[in-house]
């Protein structure tokens, strides 16, 4: 395509170097670019949720962001948050729950309901709700994501009452 | 979508027949037209903008007239596409002309149109109130347009 | 030269677009992009106001009056103390907006941009007197924003023009309201109520109803006093509804929109009266 350029991305804590055009949005220049492929292209119009990363540490919609006005700024993809305790506890309870089915909405998932555990500490199933009304599933009629949430909230709790006890 | 309306030109019917048929004059008056040539003897190619929020959409137009009945009748059938295809837009039109006393000509107008592609996405009842407000200033151009000409034929003579 | 620039000042994002004439300024995209992936907009460049700092934050001004400054989130505006009393909608509007993650990114400058007619913004900022704080090449003017609002997205925005910020009166003690209908959590409006007690009256704006949110001066002011009176209530209602211009689309009939103005606007009165 025309008008390509090359600019620095830092992304998943590396900088990378990308061959894009400048107003490509974020999620083009991730999946087609950099081959990070978590962040799935849905409607591509905000609305489903399925291509959420972070900007800066903040939840946005990857394909609503243009890859040129990320320079200088942190992008994380949920690759970026293999290592992180409440993204890996989400992952675990989503598998037990049964909260995946096809897997399409399950990174923004992640992605959208990681920032709601991490900024309150005992989300209720309506605050959960709210925090994923952006992100669609067409499978699993979200009663199995709001209980993996749920689910999870609990496990980290009680992990933290073992560390702390084990401290102790 | 259907639209109709109606409006008064203090101007004999006569002068707003030579009017209607004058491509320059209703590209002045046609809000967002560039440009209106005739192309044969019954019909016209006129390059109109029209803006609605942050989307710009400049339609190449074609007017056919199919039937016409000096000085008190047009029917005609308007197609045209954006230079990019983006989106088409079709409407057949049927415009009367009646003078119920001399000097005062009363236009009827009606319109039934269709719109598709990516303006269509918009919805046609937004499109509607944006047809409407561009024939509200139409019909406030070419009346004053009419008017003003005929105050100076007035003046001259 | 890229497609995307960021400048770090007001002045200096104007200056690029009075270069580059069919460039578009973009705040926090979250509109603009959608549009642009859909083609329905082109640009030659998109000017992020993402890096300038001055348009950042929510101010209280010497004279009591709120300043929101243009990039600033829904999310921060739903958050924010100074949006007490009757000021207190806007931080409900915004809340309302979409989701959470859009919340991050969307912002109040680009919301009075884009003037959506169903947009959560508006009505709340019709009933709040706010004036729009726009800034461009011949420098800073103040609107009123029944002033700025001119038609169906179209606002008094000139060329090259941005919205910087948002300028609202001194907050007021009364309380007020935001009351939204939506096919589903997070969807534009199908109808909206502002409303926030002035006095022994009223203020109230409807959105989604016209190409700007409705605002009865007169009717205000003969309802004054009268909150209590089911009739003057009703009659106030019939005058909002004689105003309204709705369209037919998805989020409703035009038909079922005049139907819930009444009902919605006695509501949001019943809410700010504490059911006098």
């Amino acid at each position: 395509m025309a008008g390509k350029e090359v600019f620095a991305l830092r992304i998943n804590g590396r900088e990378r170097e990308v061959f894009a055009r400048s107003d490509a949005t974020l999620l083009e220049v991730l999946r087609d670019d950099l081959a990070l492929r978590a962040a799935k292209r849905g409607c591509n119009q905000g609305v489903c949720g399925a291509c959420t990363v972070l900007l800066d540490g903040v939840p946005v919609r990857g394909c609503l962001t243009l890859a040129g006005a990320c320079t200088g700024r942190e992008v994380t993809t949920l690759e970026g948050l293999a290592e992180d305790p409440i993204t890996r506890a989400l992952q675990e309870t989503m598998i037990v729950s049964g909260g995946v089915q096809c897997g399409f909405c399950t990174s923004g998932m992640l992605v959208t309901a990681r920032d709601l555990v991490a900024q309150t500490v005992t989300p209720t199933e309506g605050d959960i709700r709210k925090a994923l009304s952006g992100n669609l599933c067409r499978c699993t009629g979200y009663v199995r994501i709001v209980e993996a949430v749920t689910d999870a909230v609990v496990a980290l709790s009680q992990a933290n009452t073992d560390t702390r006890e084990a401290i102790q | 979508m259907k639209l109709e309306g109606s409006f008064p030109v203090s101007a004999p019917r006569s002068a707003v027949w030579e009017a209607i048929r004058d491509p320059g004059l209703m590209a002045r008056c046609v809000p967002g037209c560039s440009m209106a040539e005739q192309i044969d003897e019954t019909s016209y190619r006129a390059m109109v903008t029209v803006k609605f929020g942050p989307i710009t959409a400049r339609f190449n137009l074609v007017v056919e007239i199919e039937e016409e009945i000096a000085p008190e009748l047009v029917r005609s059938r308007t197609r045209g596409e954006e230079g990019t295809r983006a989106s088409t837009v079709s409407s057949t039109n049927i415009l009367t002309l009646s003078e119920p006393e001399p000097g005062i000509t009363q236009v009827d107008w009606s319109t039934d149109f269709t719109i598709s592609g990516r303006l269509g996405k918009y919805g046609l009842g937004l499109m509607k109130k944006k047809v409407e407000s561009l024939s509200t200033e139409f019909v406030q151009t070419f009346a004053a347009k009419l008017e003003e000409g005929t105050e100076a034929e007035r003046g001259t003579a | 030269m890229s497609f995307v620039v960021s400048p770090t000042s007001v002045d200096e994002a104007i200056a690029f677009l009075v270069d580059n004439p069919e460039a578009r300024p973009m705040s926090g995209g979250a509109s603009l992009v959608a549009m642009k992936n859909a083609r329905l907009i082109e640009a030659s460049h998109f000017v992020s106001l993402a890096r300038i700092d001055s348009l950042r934050g929510i101010r209280r001004n010497a004279d009591g009056s709120v300043t929101i400054g243009g990039m600033v989130p829904h999310r921060d505006t739903a958050a924010c103390d100074l949006l007490d009393g009757d000021l207190r909608m806007i931080r409900q509007a915004a809340g309302q907006i979409a989701n959470r993650v859009v919340r991050n990114m969307g912002t109040i400058g680009g919301a009075v941009a884009n003037a959506d007619p169903a947009a959560d913004y508006l009505p709340v900022l019709v009933c709040a007197d706010a004036q729009v704080e726009i800034t461009g090449p011949g420098g800073k003017r103040l609107l009123p924003i029944r002033d700025y609002l001119v038609d169906w997205y179209e606002t008094a925005l000139e060329p090259a023009e941005i919205v910087t910020g948002i300028a609202l009166p001194p907050a007021g003690s009364g309380p007020s309201v935001y009351r939204k209908l939506a096919r589903t959590p997070g969807d534009f409006a199908t109808v909206s109520v502002a409303c926030a007690r002035d006095g022994d009256g009223v203020r109230v704006a409807v959105g989604a109803c016209g190409p700007a949110p409705l605002r009865a001066p007169e009717a205000e002011r003969a309802l004054a006093g009268q909150l209590d009176d089911p009739a003057a209530v009703a009659a106030f209602c019939e005058a909002l509804v004689a105003l309204a211009d709705p369209v037919d689309d998805v989020r409703g009939s035009a038909e079922y929109r005049l139907t819930l103005i009444p009902r919605m606007v006695a509501a949001a009165i019943r809410d700010v009266t504490g059911g006098l």
